[in-house]
């Protein structure tokens, strides 16, 4: 495969976080204990015109939680405007009628609700948040009664990953098109409760052996994971665009300052857009350079799979080893 | 035939910096076979078009008619114009077939 940079000129996709203030504290969550300074509009719009000036295809803005800046709508509908693609997660919690209509307005092409779990206790337990999952359900009806596209995206863990097919139906019954199944990441809050959410090597195999055969026979929802992991088992064909994780290669993630950052799970600042030259970051990172072109290490050298697995989710690996190259704390091989 | 027009649910983008490296190699006579230098991303699947296709599918926007297409290329390349002209005939008929782009 040639050098990343020698396909993609820039990321397809920015997975923007404009405030990392939140009105759940979610037991999973890897952004509760981080702060940082929020920009102003006038800055954030800055921020767009680099993004389309290099052609990048979408933003997701994500967090923290979107909704919490009154300026999203008009951030989005700029970011439109200018030929961007523009999504994002948000809990739902702030998501009624009116807002839903303003995120229609603002060129929004799709809008993700995170749900955990069909049981409205569980949710409302795990988000820490009594009351959560009637409006989160609501937001999503809302979506569709504005003609919004949604997405309901669940991050697996131990309190779901039996009834992930109980999600599917909620999603159904709710007019969404596609769920995103979500690996567990082992940060920020993540990575203190992992003992209790993060399953075993073993669980995540028969979780993915499941759900992978579930996606075979469903034709009316997209179900997406974003699990690099999954490379390795057998039969496993989907092509994606890049092998490994995506991150540093498809996508990089903004922090509420600027600052860029491999993907949201990884703390590593390469650069900030607002002051350093983006082309000088994207090709020349030492950090990126490194992510792209991992070495097998421990295990995953000799393994047949590397050279689709990549050694699997690098922020995990970074998280639980300081090293990149090491394998995937959730490989099974 | 009627201008052919880009599908808008497909995003593309140009890669200028590859590009400009494919036009230096190909001043400099070297091949430059099928490299991509635009990239379209349908339902999620990337594909990329090479120098030719990519200048053809910035055209097509659906102001131009295919022998304007051609006459546009024919300033930048030195290729015998009937030859240039059915590039386009085939790659408009071939992107449509495949819906990627429309009629205008
Ligand atoms: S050993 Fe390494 S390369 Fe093989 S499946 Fe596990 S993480 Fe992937």
């Amino acid at each position: 495969m040639p050098d990343i940079t020698e396909m993609f000129s820039a990321p397809l996709t920015f997975n923007w976080t404009l405030s990392y203030r939140c009105n759940f504290v979610c037991e999973h969550c890897y952004s509760r204990d981080e702060e940082c300074e929020e920009l102003p509009t006038a800055d954030l719009k800055r921020i767009v015109d680099v993004l389309a000036e290099k052609q990048v295809p979408f933003i997701n803005f994500g967090g923290g939680e979107p909704l919490i800046r009154d300026d999203l709508f008009e951030l989005a509908a700029y970011a439109t405007q200018k030929g961007l693609n523009v999504s994002m997660n948000s809990n739902g919690w702030l998501l009624d009628r009116a807002a839903a209509e303003r995120l229609g307005a603002a060129g929004f092409k799709s809008v993700g609700i995170s749900i955990d779990s069909i049981d409205p206790l569980l949710h409302d337990d795990f988000r820490n948040m009594p009351g959560a999952w009637p409006r989160a359900v609501a937001a999503l009806d809302h979506l569709q009664a504005v003609g919004v596209r949604s997405t309901m995206s669940a991050v697996i863990s131990r309190i779901n990953h039996h009834a992930f097919r109980d999600l599917l139906d909620l999603a159904r019954a709710h007019g969404v098109g596609q769920v995103y199944l979500h690996n567990f990441k082992c940060s920020g809050r993540g990575f203190k409760n992992r003992q209790e959410l993060d399953l075993s090597p073993e669980e995540w195999r028969a979780f993915y052996v499941e759900a992978l055969a579930v996606k075979a026979q469903t034709t009316d929802l997209k179900i997406s994971f974003d699990d690099p992991v999954i490379a390795s088992l057998p039969g496993y064909e989907e092509q994606g665009l890049v092998k490994g994780s995506s991150c540093g290669k498809l996508s990089l993630h903004l922090r509420p300052n600027g600052d860029i950052t491999p993907c949201g799970f990884i703390p590593l600042v390469v650069g900030n857009i607002l002051k350093d030259d983006f082309d000088a970051i994207w090709f020349d990172s030492p950090v990126l350079k490194a992510m792209r072109a991992k070495e097998a290490t421990g295990k995953c050298a000799g393994c047949s799979a590397f050279a689709d697995c990549l050694g699997g989710c690098t922020a995990r690996a970074f998280a639980t080893t300081g090293d990149f190259n090491q394998p995937d704390p959730h490989c099974w091989k | 035939m009627p201008n052919p027009r880009r599908n808008p649910e497909i995003i593309w983008r140009i890669e200028r910096r590859r590009r400009d490296e494919v036009l230096r190699a190909l001043e400099a006579g070297e091949d430059v076979g099928d490299s991509g230098t635009v990239l379209l991303i349908e339902k999620g699947t990337m594909h990329q078009l090479n120098l030719v296709g990519g200048m053809i599918w910035e055209r097509c926007d659906g102001t131009r008619d295919p022998a304007q297409i051609a006459a546009e290329l024919a300033v930048e390349f030195a290729v015998e114009r009937g030859e240039l002209q059915a590039d386009v005939d085939e790659f408009v008929k071939d992107l449509t077939a495949r819906g990627w782009l429309l009629d205008a």
